[in-house]
């Protein structure tokens, strides 16, 4: 019964927050362009792109949750599929600035030039077509993870066990990147795009146009996921967080249904990266920095793991907070996020969505009790009342 | 053969006897003497001077060498007046003039009244030579064993004969060989007969090292093709020697680095390895250690200089005791809550990292702060090839020490037998009396204190700033899983074997390539070994 | 011994595994037949789970054969392929899917394709409703089928998780202690329950609780320090000295 209940809760949130994002996804580009600077609800651009950045932040969230909230794999590698994902994007941007660099070479970079490079290394080939970025911010985490997790599922790397290397892959991939030959500029990583198909990157259309890309990705991700854990798919995801070995005897190939997971959510933080990388205007080696892995687990902790709409509840609170912290208190920020880290494990432990969840199906199952002592009540009554 | 070893005997008497009446009996006259020489170099043309350079250098007297160097760098004058010599110092417009021999000051005259000695480089290499041989016999050991090591570098076939005499006379154990050496080189590039260049040549292949190899290089070029092969061997027997000194550097610095390794693992070894609590705090407790080391040099620095050298002796037990008291705080205060949810576990110490750290730059600022090592950590030896330095070596010594009295605490002390206890069955220990609430609270102070005396020691290799632990952390956990989680002596082995193949791969792959190398080699081993390289086996581990 | 293996369901021959020196099993030997329902006992440590452990390919034996259906080699197969052979593994402990509901943790168990994207497009039919039904009435749930397992009672998800083994229509059952911490009115219903399960197909039962066995009235097969003490009727193990000694106590 309760479970029943949920399940059609479950539909219901799941349409609205849909209904929602594609909502905001129009309302505030159009806040944007439509409205007078001076008008009240003039949204400025700055914070369309801020936003922006929650909403891709959010599908991030959302694609840890898929292999964490529901398949109990906690990734400390989904900074690095994100970072992936922007370095792709990252590439076809930097191909977009063409002869308009600082150096005028129209084929290399600026960074390459500066480095005396005399041709395009074969991996930049493609990136000046903007179909190929796309498949490559798809592809490129895709493939990692699922070569990563093909090796670790089927040798059964588990738990914090599989938290430990997941987090030594992204530390080896910052190291890897923050040097200069390999060819992705280094400690600088990539930054002064100029267009995106075309458009110019700085103006208020293309922010705008770039926030109702980062929400219709989200809205979509949302409906996909949902779908994947409403089937018997996800069914089977959630028997192998909670009693992996049944799942197992019961002749489901663990590993392979870790490995879909795995990899679909790598896409996903894929396309949250390459979402990011034109909003924020850069994408260096610190996006892969292991703590940022973390960091996106928190969000999801306090949104609501193995919730659909928790993780993006969660990234946008956090990093709201973040923002507004950061510029009244700067220096208190750690020890506002580290608490939080703390007291959401200690005292929230299912995180917003999933207390309100259980708090609602408890106050149903109280009403229900009620109702059948009263109707108990009433055919205690009954007979006295015949007699 | 009597006869000449006779003749070698009475020569090397009779240097000592003039030596020692150089030394010890020069009188006014000789001053007197010496003092018309050092004047003559004012006179006449370049080649007059250099031979008036060889005549000072012949009397092998120590109290020329100020005049020559001082020729050598252009600051000799002779006073217009009366032809006389002098050092110079300048002050303000006038020029103070020296006694060269005595290095007295004699005056003060005007630098119109002066003319300056003009070098040029034949003069200055006839001056190098000369004081090279007069440096070779100074009484002083340690001057001679400079010369030696200078005409070492800059053979020349002029020095050669006061080479020889030098040799001759030498008794020192120290400067002998180097001198044997110089001798060698300076033959090479004399004109001595072959078979005289190829014992030579095999003094100084068998002495070794980088100088030699460039002596021998150089010698190449010039030699003749019955010297060449000798030559030839002795630099592929030379390189042959470095490459095998090179190997033991490696596996040096390999050791330690795996020290470093060990120390910053062995922590967590305990609160990992023995209790499965993921501590991502664990970096923050070697921080604190290294900090609190920061603050005793502080207090000894302002208020005990004389104390500077007992500093890490004094840093040691209250770093034991400042982190421990954290580690007891945080698992009392936050883990316990947290038993059998280790990824949530994981979540929460991170968070207290976040916590210590921004409270440790809060205190103390962002920047690094200075930690000095104690004289006795200072400076290096040369070992063969091999250069160590003292706060390396102490290191290693100290971390072998940490992990032995580590293993010796959980083996045969009743504490230890409580912490085992505890992990292997804890209602069954819990039942037999054992507070394990209070023996999980002290093994995870043990861990962290154990992680901040490991502070102490990093403290005098690392910078010392709120960041030190994050550079820890990820590969302590690589060290403790590669290891095999609950077992100390996989957790020494593994961080020697990370340390040294990590040095090993370095030179290859360079730094950074090389950590990444070690880094995907680790996640490919677990794939292959899940529960590490000394993994329990059997039924208990899966529950 | 060859000519056994074509008839019987289950033949272990000679299996020995051992953990850091210690021998958990020690050259084991038996077989089970197609239809027979098996009962196994013996004292702690004498080898039953890792028994199970090597029949669901959980663990790999050190040496010995492990066949299934006369020729199937067990010992290179990994648990999921053989749970598909068909062979039903119920845990000590009872493992169901707390999260799930009663109906979900059948579904999941239903014996239908098992790839990633089946389970992805996997739509319910009348049939597998049908089926799920009866297994629900068989294991006594029927009313608590909208319920979380986590709701559900010790003996309940004892039962659940029988039901679930039912729904792999495996040919081979191995249920590891059934009725620990049942009620005895609970126990007897479970001896009924695995006899009728029995008529279908094979089951291994391992169990402390002589009544139990004495209930299912079946052969018995007692192990210690890793092989097989003695093996006929309860009355004849019972009455077995080793047995006495190394087990029942005097």
């Amino acid at each position: 019964m309760i479970t029943s209940f949920l399940l059609k809760s479950f539909d219901r949130t799941v349409i609205v927050a849909v209904g929602i994002i594609l909502g905001l996804g129009l309302l505030i580009p159009a806040l944007n362009l439509l409205t007078a600077p001076d008008h009240p609800l003039h949204v400025p651009t700055y914070l369309v792109s801020l936003f922006g950045k929650y909403l891709t932040y959010a599908l991030l969230a959302l694609a840890l949750d898929l292999v964490w909230g529901f398949c109990g794999i906690l990734s400390l590698g989904h900074a690095a599929f994100f970072a992936l994902g922007g370095y792709a994007m990252g590439m076809y941007l930097m191909r977009q600035i063409g002869a308009r660099g600082s150096y005028g070479n129209p084929l290399l970079p600026d960074f390459m030039v500066f480095l005396n490079w005399k041709e395009l290394p074969w991996f930049w080939y493609g990136f000046d077509m903007f179909w190929f970025a796309a498949l490559m911010v798809v592809l490129v985490p895709g493939l990692l993870a699922f070569v990563f997790g093909w090796f670790a599922f089927r040798s059964r790397v588990n738990g914090v066990y599989l938290s430990i290397i997941t987090q030594a892959m992204t530390f080896a991939l910052l190291l890897a990147f923050f040097r200069n030959d390999m060819g992705f500029g280094g400690n600088n990583g990539l930054t002064d795009f100029k267009d995106i198909l075309g458009f110019n990157i700085q103006a208020d259309g293309t922010r705008a146009a770039l926030f109702a890309a980062s929400a219709v990705a989200l809205a979509a991700a949302l409906v996909m996921t949902s779908g994947m854990v409403r089937s018997k798919y996800g069914k089977i995801l959630v028997g192998v967080r909670d009693a992996e070995s049944r799942t197992r005897f019961l002749g489901y190939r663990v590993e392979h249904f870790k490995l879909f997971a795995f990899t679909v959510s790598a896409m996903m933080a894929g396309v949250a990266g390459a979402l990011y990388v034109p909003q924020v205007g850069i994408i260096n080696p610190g996006e892969f920095e292991p703590g940022n892995s973390i960091e996106v687990v928190i969000w999801t902790a306090v949104g609501g793991r193995g919730t659909l709409i928790g993780p993006i509840i969660g990234a946008i609170l956090v990093n709201g907070g973040k923002s507004i912290f950061t510029a009244a208190f700067p220096e208190f920020w750690l020890f506002a996020l580290g608490g939080l880290f703390v007291l959401v494990t200690l005292f929230l432990p299912r995180g917003i969505v999933g207390t309100a969840q259980a708090w609602r199906a408890k106050r149903k199952e109280y009403r229900k009790a009620a109702d059948d002592e009263a109707v108990k009540g009433m055919a205690a009554a009954e007979p006295l009342a015949a007699e | 053969m009597l006869t000449r070893l006779a003749y070698r005997s009475f020569q090397s008497l009779l240097v000592t006897f003039c030596l020692l009446i150089t030394v010890f009996a020069t009188d006014l006259r000789a001053q007197d003497d010496l003092r018309a020489m050092v004047d003559a170099l004012g006179e006449g043309s370049f080649a007059k001077t250099v031979e008036q350079v060889e005549a000072l250098a012949r009397t092998g007297d120590p109290k020329i060498v100020p005049a020559l160097e001082a020729l050598a760098a252009g600051d000799l004058y002779q006073r217009n007046s009366d032809k006389q010599v002098f050092l110079t110092r300048t002050a303000g417009g006038t020029l103070t003039l020296v006694d060269p021999l005595t290095g007295e000051e004699v005056g003060t005259e005007a630098a119109s009244a002066l003319t300056k000695i003009r070098v040029n480089n034949s003069l200055r290499r006839a001056v190098r030579t000369a004081l090279g041989g007069l440096t070779l016999m100074s009484p002083d050991a340690g001057v001679r064993l400079q010369a030696a090591q200078t005409m070492l570098r800059s053979p020349s076939a002029d020095a050669l004969e006061q080479v020889e005499t030098a040799l001759a006379a030498e008794t020192n154990a120290n400067v002998k060989p180097v001198l044997e050496r110089a001798r060698a080189a300076a033959l090479l590039v004399s004109d001595r007969p072959d078979d005289e260049k190829k014992a030579a040549v095999a003094v100084i292949g068998n002495a070794g090292g980088q100088d030699a190899l460039s002596l021998l290089s150089a010698a190449l070029a010039s030699a003749d093709d019955n010297l060449r092969p000798d030559i030839e061997a002795a630099i592929s027997s030379i390189k042959e020697r470095q490459a095998l000194w090179s190997v033991g550097q490696n596996v040096w610095y390999g050791l330690s680095l795996g020290s470093v390794l060990l120390l910053a693992a062995i922590g967590l070894a305990i609160t990992f390895g023995v209790m499965g609590i993921i501590n991502m705090a664990h970096g923050e407790m070697v921080m604190l250690g290294a900090y609190t080391t920061f603050v005793v040099q502080e207090v000894i620095r302002t208020s005990f200089p004389g104390l500077f050298d007992w500093s890490l002796a004094i840093a040691l037990p209250l770093a034991f005791l400042v982190t421990g008291a954290v580690g007891l705080a945080i698992e009392r205060g936050v883990i316990r809550f947290l038993y059998g949810r280790p990824l949530e576990t994981l979540l929460a110490t991170w968070g207290i990292s976040l916590i210590l750290q921004q409270a440790v730059r809060s205190i103390f600022g962002p920047t690094n702060r200075e930690v000095g090592n104690p004289s006795w950590m200072s400076g290096a030896f040369e070992l063969g090839g091999l250069t160590v330095t003292w706060n390396r070596l102490w290191i290693i010594v100290f971390a072998l020490a940490v992990f032995t009295a580590l293993l010796f605490l959980l083996k045969k002390t009743p504490m230890g037998l409580q912490m085992r206890a505890v992990t292997q069955n804890r209602r069954m220990a819990s039942s037999m009396g054992i507070r394990t609430p209070w023996v999980d609270a002290l093994t995870f102070a043990l861990g962290s204190g154990i992680a901040g005396i490991a502070g102490v020691a990093l403290s005098q290799i690392d910078n010392v700033s709120p960041n030190l632990g994050q550079g820890y952390i990820i590969d302590s956990f690589m060290v403790v899983v590669f290891g095999g989680v609950g077992n100390l002596w996989g957790t020494l082995v593994g961080a020697f074997t990370l340390g040294i193949l990590n040095k090993f791969l370095e030179p290859y792959a360079g730094a950074v390539l090389g950590k990444i190398l070690v880094l995907v080699l680790i996640i490919l081993f677990i794939q292959k070994r899940p529960r590490g390289l000394f993994a329990l086996k059997g039924r208990a581990v899966e529950a | 011994m060859n000519d056994k293996k074509p008839t019987s369901l289950l033949y272990l021959d000679g299996v020995s595994v051992s953990f850091d020196g210690f021998k958990a099993l020690n050259s084991l030997s038996f077989v089970i037949e197609p239809g027979e329902l098996r009962a196994i006992i013996g004292p702690n440590g004498a080898g039953k789970t890792t028994m199970m452990d090597i029949i669901t390919g959980k663990t790999r034996p050190d040496s010995g054969d492990v066949f299934f259906k006369g020729d199937i080699d067990l010992t290179r197969r990994d648990e999921a392929e053989i749970a598909q052979l068909g062979i039903g593994r119920k845990f000590q402990k009872p493992t169901v899917f707390e999260s799930h509901t009663v109906w979900d943790n059948l579904e999941l168990a239903l014996n239908r394709r098992r790839g990633v994207f089946a389970a992805l497009f996997y739509r319910m039919t009348a049939e597998d409703e049908a089926r799920i039904e009866e297994i629900l009435s068989t294991v006594r749930l029927s009313n608590r089928r909208n319920d979380l397992a986590a709701s559900l009672s010790h003996g309940q998800k004892q039962w659940l998780e029988i039901g679930m083994l039912l729904a792999q229509e495996p040919e081979l059952l191995l249920v590891d202690e059934p009725v620990a911490g049942m009620t005895d009115a609970e126990t007897a219903e479970t001896a009924l329950l695995l006899k009728e399960i029995a008529r279908t197909r094979s089951v291994v039962v391992v169990e402390h609780d002589m009544g139990f066995i004495r209930e299912l009235g079946v052969k018995v097969t007692c192990l210690a320090e890793g092989s097989v003490l003695a093996e006929g009727s309860i009355d004849f193990v019972s009455a077995d000295q080793k047995v006495i000694e190394n087990y029942l106590g005097r």
